[in-house]
């Protein structure tokens, strides 16, 4: 009997999912700080995925399937990572002696991962559920007032962190994983893309914070009229709040 | 008591014992190898420039054969070699080297079209024909007409311990690592194996065995400098020395490293010269011209160490604080040939010296590197006078290297050995002759005379430092049995370390553990070593005329008049503070090249009455058969393939000379 | 030239007091616990750990226990943590650290006693597992001409053949760390030496059979502390990445 082929798909598929779901993160900011240019300019983005642009009114269901998608590559990403999660106290243990003896950028890295990944399984859920069951809040005033007055602000700090942390690491260890970008000199390929990696991190954190404060700011200025859904001016008629 | 019982116990896991082992193992005979570190980690793996066999396959080895190497080694050895084993190795050589490259060496390879390289400071142009293209390769080394030397980079041990660990491990042998063979079992002349401790627990176990093998290196480290690993103790050839029955031959018979790093004593490979690198004193002027118009830097290790300290001598020397040293120079090579053919040097450099070699010159000194000398066995590896037990490699004294060995030849000799003796071994455990029948007691009589003197040891607190000794016999041994030496200094030499003898029986030792215990284990160790170390210096005192790497200043002629024979020493009583000396006359009557001159270093030598003869009858020979092929010119001369094992006899297809039955 | 060669190891003049703790344990005296001991001596010119580590056994500490061969490098006895980094301490000058320096045994391996450890154990049972050796029908034929081979596929091979099997890639493995059964950086390189030996005649199914694992180059998550820390420089990072391509895409 030949050995099970299971390891290796795995593998694959554990890197694949990964980087599917650190690319959408990527795409995913970019909209959401489509804020910063404007409350309209967000209002179209979150309408388009709802297929307002072709179907001339919007269906937030297709959002929640989006979020389902998402949500589902997230636990499968998440169950195929955690078999490298330290099993128990001792393995926990051995792996935070060797870290803290090695001094050594990836193996720290790593238990950032750890600690990202342990946290999103929280954090990266009650976003998906919320998205998959309340598409048609989102919205320069919905997803303000959700973050002020629902007390999500903390939640997406954190996330925030946790997900851009996460994701560029994540991207850097599998292309070095899998050899890609090698090059002629792997040692320099792999110097200049840690280098890349962390000025990712850093925009992506800087636009997340100015993003996340922008909403803030309309969150309180909306507290009073919480609930209310914002309409560009463009638009004279009210859209229906549920299909 | 713990008791092993084995068909051959082969004490030492380096590239001769391994060899050995897979040899007897492949016969159908049940092997245990005993090593006091992981096998790998022998000091074979630190042969860094390669081992020699003609193959003849790149254009500066080509026209080499058995004959051309044959000869390079026995003017290399001064004549003190067996002519018909160093015939045995020459012809058997290119088939380690075969045998090897199909277990997974990567040898390097010829690559067919045009090279530059540096030959003699010059650059030159060399052109690999396509027909080579792909076979193995060969770079130069000293004392060699033709470029036989074949490698891998600068890590030929290395590949070949590993090629051959692993053979062992396909093998199914076991390899018995931390274990020491402290005493040899035997008999009324029969060896029956060996008493061995377990360097991590203590434990003592009795290995009893049709065949016991020797292949534990050499003695270097009974020097204050050394290229040997801290294992090469010698303590192999102490073991058989204190049977008070084995003989060991040539023990005077000490080789020094032209090229050492300064001060830490490391070896920078001979592939360094070899590849073109030149030898430079305080001015930076290329002495070694002035001595050696014809070799240069290239002339034999013996000649070419003696030269640097002659040199030194005339004030010639870098000062430093570790004594005089003189410049290696490689930059000569360029950067992309120190990178990558020399990347074990460059590393040696960098991290030992922090220098680039690339573009600094290297510190270097002649540094104790080979023992010719070891155990005194005949062509079949066996001991002359201890039935059963046999040695390979640096341990023994087969003799293919009488007073001097060629750069090349040690590593070649360890599996060439290995191959032969083994099959020899095999034949002797298949017949009746091996077989044994020992009294448990005999066996019970070593363990507990072992187990007392260990006892002994840890309870006598003697006034004496194991270190304090063993560091003055390592001065001694440096400062007066050196590479020139003298009748004065010699005397001394054996006078103190008697003394050291003496004193070496009231150690005092602070532990008192039977376990893992370094400090009991250097102890133990002490004398026999020192007795290594008197047989040495006797032989050396004894031994009034120059060969090979003997050097006597007070002597300087090579006589072979009154010493063209081997020495022969042994320890009758365990209470003697001397070994007692023989000598084994080496028959001129019989050899293929009667002595001469080698062709480089001093023509000075007296001749042996039965020499002129000789050389006349050879010249007849071949006068008589002018014409006809080398093989039986050769077999005229002395004939020796009927001394091999069978399975080794056939010649070996060159490119230029093809296997008449292919 | 000749200045620079002389000026970095020779001609050092400043003397220092070295602090040196040493991770001692004996596991054979069951009265042993492990402790850091701590002792001084004076730096000399030149002074590796090798130097360092026999003068304090003989001054200080006679049953000290570590394990040197070649003391050059080569033959990979050696290996310990180095203020918390795998390394040979053979070649490690006392020089290039800081005037407190720590040692202790590489973790993973069994523990001998104090900073010697059985490496030769796990690299005899890695080549059993591993079957680390040419795998080919026929004996190769001694008296004849050799096959060829490329000469630039030599030299590759050789690259990879380099490893001394010193144990330092497996100390600095988190997965190894928490792992025991991962054959680690040194297993999986050698499986790409053998691989790219053309005289062995095993094929990518056959290699999958001993590495295509959880325990095998899937295991592997790529923290790199082996390529980082390989005393002999192997490219690991560029071979555990083929090997796991090479992997993944066996039927």
């Amino acid at each position: 009997m030949p050995a099970s082929r299971l390891p290796a798909r795995l593998d694959v598929l554990q890197s694949a999912s990964g980087v599917f779901l650190a690319l959408f993160m990527w795409l995913h900011m970019f909209f959401v700080s489509s804020i910063l240019l404007g409350k309209d300019a967000f209002w179209h983005v979150a309408r388009f995925f709802e297929g307002y642009h072709i179907f001339g009114k919007p269906y937030p269901i297709l959002v929640s399937g989006v979020a389902l998608f998402v949500f589902a590559m997230f636990i499968f990403h998440a169950a195929l990572a955690m078999r490298k999660f330290p099993a128990d106290y001792r393995e926990y243990s051995a792996f935070r002696k060797h870290a803290g003896e090695m001094k050594h950028g990836d193996t720290t890295l790593w238990f950032v991962q750890v600690y990202t990944g342990f946290a999103m399984f929280f954090l990266g859920s009650v976003h998906l559920y919320t998205m998959m069951t309340r598409p048609e809040t989102i919205g320069p005033y919905g997803s303000a007032d959700r973050i002020v007055t629902d007390w999500f602000w903390p939640l997406y700090l954190l996330l925030l962190f946790a997900v851009e942390l996460h994701g560029s690491i994540g991207l850097y260890r599998v292309a070095v994983k899998w050899g890609w970008l090698e090059g002629r000199n792997p040692a320099a390929t792999r110097r200049n893309m840690k280098r890349a990696k962390w000025l990712i991190t850093v925009f992506f954190l800087t636009l997340g914070l100015l993003s996340l404060a922008a909403y803030i700011k309309i969150g309180i200025d909306h507290r009073p009229n919480y609930g209310e859904h914002y309409v560009p001016p463009s638009i004279e008629e009210p859209l229906e709040p549920r299909q | 008591m713990k008791l092993v019982y084995t068909d051959v116990l082969v004490i030492g896991g380096g590239l001769a014992g391994l060899r050995a082992a897979i040899g007897v193992k492949r016969r159908g005979l049940d092997t245990v190898v005993l090593s006091l570190v992981p096998a790998k980690r022998s000091h074979s793996a630190a042969a860094q420039g390669g081992m020699q066999a003609s193959l003849a396959n790149s254009a500066m080895g080509r026209g080499d054969n058995e004959d051309v190497h044959f000869e390079d080694t026995v003017k290399g050895s001064d004549w003190g070699c067996d002519q018909q084993v160093a015939r045995m190795f020459v012809h058997t050589a290119p088939k380690a080297v075969r045998e090897l490259a199909g277990w997974g060496v990567p040898w390097n390879r010829v690559r067919s079209g045009e090279r530059e390289a540096v030959v003699n400071a010059e650059k030159i142009t060399i052109s690999e024909s396509p027909e080579a293209h792909g076979l193995i390769t060969a770079r130069d080394f000293g004392g060699t007409k033709k470029w036989r030397t074949c490698y891998t980079s600068d890590g030929t041990g290395h590949a070949m311990l590993f090629a051959l660990g692993d053979q062992s491990i396909a093998n199914g042998i076991p390899v018995m690592e931390r274990k020491e063979a402290l005493a040899l079992i035997h008999e009324g002349g029969r060896c029956y194996g060996a008493v061995v401790r377990d360097l991590v627990t203590g434990e003592l176990t009795s290995f009893v065995a049709r065949a016991t093998v020797i292949a534990t290196g050499g003695y270097g480290r009974i020097y204050k400098v050394s290229t040997n690993g801290i294992i090469c103790e010698g303590t192999g050839m102490g073991i058989a020395l204190e049977t008070g029955v084995a003989e060991l031959g040539n023990m005077e018979a000490v080789q020094f490293h032209p090229t050492a790093i300064v001060p830490a004593g490391i070896l920078t490979t001979e592939g360094c010269r070899g590849d073109g690198g030149l030898l430079r004193d305080v001015d930076g002027h290329r002495f070694m011209p002035d001595y050696e118009p014809e070799k240069k830097e290239l002339a034999s290790r013996d000649v070419v160490s003696r030269r640097m300290t002659e040199h030194m001598r005339k004030g010639k020397g870098v000062k430093s604080p570790y004594g005089d040293h003189l410049w290696l120079d490689i930059t000569v090579l360029g950067r992309a040939h120190v990178e990558k053919n020399l990347r074990e040097v460059k590393d040696i450099c960098h991290y030992f010296l922090g220098i680039d070699p690339a573009v600094d010159w290297i510190p270097v000194r002649p540094t104790q590197h080979y023992s010719m000398g070891g155990i005194r066995t005949r062509h079949t590896g066996e001991s002359t006078t201890l039935k059963g037990l046999f040695a390979c490699g640096e341990a023994a004294c087969w003799d293919l290297h009488g007073f001097n060995r060629l750069g090349g030849n040690s590593v070649a000799e360890t599996v060439v050995a290995g191959m032969i003796v083994s099959e020899f071994i095999a034949d002797f455990c298949q017949s009746d002759e091996s077989e044994i029948s020992i009294p448990t007691s005999l066996v019970r009589e070593f363990h507990a005379r072992e187990q007392g003197r260990l006892d002994e040891l840890l309870a006598t607190k003697g006034s004496e430092r194991t270190s304090d000794i063993r560091r003055r016999m390592e001065e001694i041994m440096i400062d007066k049995v050196g590479i020139f030496r003298t009748g004065v200094e010699l005397d001394e030499a054996v006078e103190e370390l008697q003394q050291l003898l003496h004193r070496s029986r009231n150690l005092g030792l602070q532990s008192s553990v039977h376990g893992a215990n370094p400090e009991l284990v250097a102890a133990y160790r002490l004398q026999k070593m020192l007795k290594v170390a008197l047989c040495v210096a006797l032989g050396a005192r004894e031994r009034t005329e120059s060969r090979g790497a003997h050097s006597r200043e007070d002597h300087p002629q090579r006589d072979d008049s009154n010493w063209l024979k081997r020495t022969l020493t042994t320890w009758k009583n365990e209470n003697d503070t001397l070994p007692t000396i023989d000598y084994e006359p080496i028959d001129v009557a019989g050899m293929e090249l009667p002595p001469g001159f080698r062709g480089y270093g001093q023509a000075n030598h007296r001749n042996h009455p039965d020499t002129e003869a000789r050389v006349s009858e050879v010249t007849a020979i071949r006068e008589q058969l002018e014409g006809a092929d080398r093989f039986e010119i050769q077999n005229r001369l002395m004939p020796y393939k009927h001394l091999l094992p069978e399975r080794y006899r056939e010649r070996n297809e060159r490119l230029e000379e093809p296997n008449p039955s292919s | 030239m000749q200045a620079n060669a002389r000026n970095l190891i020779m001609n050092e003049t400043t003397t220092r007091t070295l602090t040196i703790q040493i991770l001692r344990h004996n596991p054979q005296d069951p009265e042993s616990e492990p402790r850091f001991e701590s002792y001084q001596l004076d730096e000399a010119p030149g002074m590796t750990l090798f130097i360092a580590l026999n003068q304090i056994r003989d001054e200080q500490a006679p049953s000290l226990q570590f394990d040197f061969v070649c003391r050059a490098g080569i033959c990979g006895s050696c290996g310990m943590l180095i203020n918390g980094r795998p390394g040979l301490a053979c070649r490690t000058l006392t020089s290039k650290l800081g005037p407190e320096i720590t040692l202790a045994p590489l973790p993973v391996f069994k523990l001998i006693g104090d900073l010697s450890v059985d490496t030769g154990a796990w690299a005899r049972q890695m080549g059993e597992r591993l079957e680390t050796w040419v795998h080919q029908e026929s004996e190769p034929d001694i008296d004849r001409l050799e096959e060829r081979m490329d000469p630039d596929r030599a030299e590759e091979i050789y690259e990879l053949d380099r490893c001394i099997e010193c144990g330092c890639c497996i100390a600095a493995c988190g997965t190894a760390r928490m792992r025991k059964d991962f054959v680690g950086a040194a297993g999986i390189n050698k499986m790409a030496r053998f691989r790219l030996d053309p005289r062995d005649e095993r094929s990518d199914e056959d290699f999958y059979e001993l590495v295509g694992s959880d325990d095998g180059v899937f295991g592997c998550m790529t923290l790199l502390g082996c390529n980082d820390v390989c005393p002999k420089e192997l490219p690991l990072q560029t071979q555990l990445a083929f090997m796991r391509r090479k992997m993944a895409s066996v039927k």
